[in-house]
């Protein structure tokens, strides 16, 4: 069972709102319409995520895509990636990982735990503008699955 | 101590010898007096045989008797020889024996008268002779001469006899004192050694256990320094993460700003200018001069900004690489810096002279490749215009360890700026090259984890020695070897 790509939701974990504004303004610039639902910190994330039970069951039914930043004021983003995809109805929705680090072993990590797709942040601008609009390109043509009923 | 002990030795010997010549001295006196005594008998029994034979003969005129007299009258001079020759050297005893001598002449020639008067037929004469009782008295007469010369004799034998025992006494005690001295010298001997072994021991167990402490301490501070290192790398790796985050929205929003300004400046290129107020004026001057070089000095900071912060990375990540010790061919890899470099240098017209053949050292390879690209990079990027270009390269064998030198005939360092060149962002000299101040530091911090040393000789207007020595062989300790940041 696939949705409609529209249908799909970008959860946004960014605790810098610069950098959450400058990323929206980009996948906007590459034609992504979807909702953005865009979360400062772990916990609320998480509680968006998991339900407040922490069960995950509140996403049954939902077809997230989560962009995640690690470096997160209270607790880092392999936390959240780890308990995402190590919860039934969340394990199956796609992982950006966009983060300004790129130390080799946090990327190994975040891979051996799931992420689907691993990006540094480019300080340049430039770079970092046409990253987000490529990545926007790829969020318009992405499947993604919907929770388990 | 053992001098003592020594000499008591000593002492006792001597006091042996002494006992024994005593003793051989004592010896030949007891055999001189017995000598003596029996050649006394012997002369007294012979003159006495000599009377008998005589008597027989004058009471039996039978010449039978006269056999005795006659042996003895020729033996007496030879016992009288044997006295001479005992009593050689003591003045008082041959004045004895000269009287004894003529005695017994005497006593022969009164015997040989009586024995001519009675051969004579006269023997009422010789009787008579004998009745004067001449022979009786010469007789007693050589008896108490014998008596005289054997006395002290005897007496002298007991003198020396009790000296002897004296002496022997005298010898047992000094044997029997320096032997107990001795056994006291061996005793404080064996008492001295054993204080001594004790003393050793404790000591070495005193310096085991300083070692052991010393050892313990050493680990502390060593485990106090890799903790404050890590700190300080983790401070590094963290500011620098942090530092980037914000100077990112700076960027990205200057350029959203220079966006935002660009179609503002394109609306108003379209307006005519020539209907503008003082107000669109200075608008239109806004945009189009202050606003754009507001931007670009933003541009210019944010750049700068960032190129320090990857520098920081950088340091941080250097220090937290693990090193990886191989045997490398310092010539190989001295020609490879020198050849990426050779295109800039030709185009200066300089020089890179390898001093060959370099040694092999065992060393990561990728640290020393960035410490002599720098260096070299850093040669090329400071010559003097004035003079043709020249850098040398060449190393020293030290032992255990090497020490390389790349020198230069370039601009040169100011001596004040020596030490300063190897602090991170700091620069000396006319300012007038591209960089951060970022080359040496990282220099510096690399040559430190391979455990070595780097400085710089340098004479302004003339030219810099920068020297690196480093240990031959690297080895690495566990605590400095693996980090991951």
């Amino acid at each position: 069972m696939t949705h409609d790509p529209q249908a799909v939701c970008i959860v946004m974990i960014e605790d810098d709102e610069g950098h959450a504004r400058l990323i929206e303004k980009n996948i906007r610039r590459a034609g992504v319409t979807n909702e953005i639902v865009p979360f400062t910190d772990g916990t609320s994330a998480l509680a968006y995520l998991l339900g407040p039970d922490g069960s995950g069951q509140a996403s049954m039914g939902r077809a997230l895509l989560i962009l995640l930043d690690l470096n997160l004021p209270d607790m880092t983003g392999v936390d959240i990636l780890a308990k995402v995809k190590a919860t039934p109805y969340t394990k199956r929705f796609p992982v950006v990982v966009l983060t300004t680090t790129d130390d080799r072993q946090e990327i190994q990590r975040c891979y051996d735990l799931g992420a689907n797709v691993y990006i540094t942040k480019p300080v340049n601008y430039e770079s970092f503008a046409t990253a987000i609009r490529q990545l926007g390109l790829f969020f318009s043509v992405i499947q993604v699955p919907g929770a388990e009923a | 101590m053992l001098l003592a002990g020594a000499l008591t030795l000593l002492g006792i010997v001597t006091m042996s010898g002494w006992l024994a010549e005593s003793t051989r001295q004592y010896s030949w006196s007891v055999g001189r007096t017995t000598n003596l005594r029996v050649a006394a008998g012997t002369l007294l029994s012979q003159l006495q045989d000599a009377e008998v034979g005589q008597r027989g003969y004058l009471l039996t005129e039978d010449r039978q008797y006269l056999k005795p007299y006659e042996a003895a009258s020729v033996a007496v001079d030879r016992t009288i020889a044997t006295l001479r020759r005992l009593v050689e050297g003591n003045p008082e005893e041959i004045g004895i024996v000269e009287r004894l001598t003529s005695l017994a002449t005497d006593k022969r020639e009164e015997l040989a008268q009586t024995i001519e008067l009675m051969e004579a037929g006269r023997r009422d004469e010789a009787l008579a002779i004998v009745r004067t009782g001449r022979g009786l008295r010469l007789m007693d007469e050589a008896r108490r001469s014998l008596g005289d010369l054997i006395t002290p004799a005897d007496a002298q034998l007991d003198t020396q006899l009790a000296a002897m025992n004296s002496q022997a006494r005298q010898s047992l005690w000094v044997a029997n004192l320096g032997g107990m001295f001795i056994l006291l010298v061996v005793g404080a001997a064996v008492w001295i050694a054993l204080q001594y072994t004790r003393d050793l021991v404790q000591a070495q167990q005193a310096i085991q256990a300083l070692n052991d402490s010393l050892e313990q301490r050493v680990s502390d501070r060593t485990m106090d320094l890799q903790r404050a290192n890590d700190e300080i790398q983790r401070f590094a790796y963290i500011v620098s993460h942090d530092l980037r985050a914000p100077l990112v929205n700076v960027m990205g929003f200057t350029s959203e700003f220079e966006a935002g300004l660009a179609s503002v400046s394109a609306h108003l290129d379209r307006q005519p200018a020539d209907g503008d107020d003082a107000i669109a004026s200075e608008a239109r001057r806004a945009v189009k001069e202050d606003l754009p070089e507001a931007i670009a000095f933003i541009r210019a900071s944010t750049t700068k900004m960032d190129r320090l912060i990857n520098a920081i990375l950088a340091l941080s990540r250097q220090g937290s690489r693990t090193l990886n010790p191989e045997p490398v061919s310092m010539q190989v890899l001295l020609e490879n810096v020198a050849a990426s470099v050779r295109h800039q240098a030709s185009e200066l017209g300089c020089v890179i002279d390898i001093a060959g053949p370099l040694p092999q050292i065992v060393s990561d390879r990728l640290a020393l490749e960035q410490v002599f690209g720098n260096l070299v990079d850093n040669a090329i990027k400071y010559l003097d215009p004035a003079r043709t270009g020249r850098i040398s390269i060449r190393a020293r064998d030290d032992g255990s360890r090497l020490t390389f030198e790349v020198e230069d005939n370039g601009r040169g360092i100011a001596p004040q700026d020596h030490e300063r060149i190897f602090e991170l962002f700091r620069r000396s000299g006319v300012q007038d090259r591209p960089g951060e101040g970022i080359g040496l530091a990282n220099v510096r911090a690399l040559v430190r984890r391979l455990q070595g040393e780097v400085g710089v000789d340098s004479v302004p207007g003339q030219g810099s020695i920068f020297r690196i020595s480093l240990p031959k062989i690297l080895t690495l300790s566990p605590e400095n070897t693996a980090h991951d940041a």
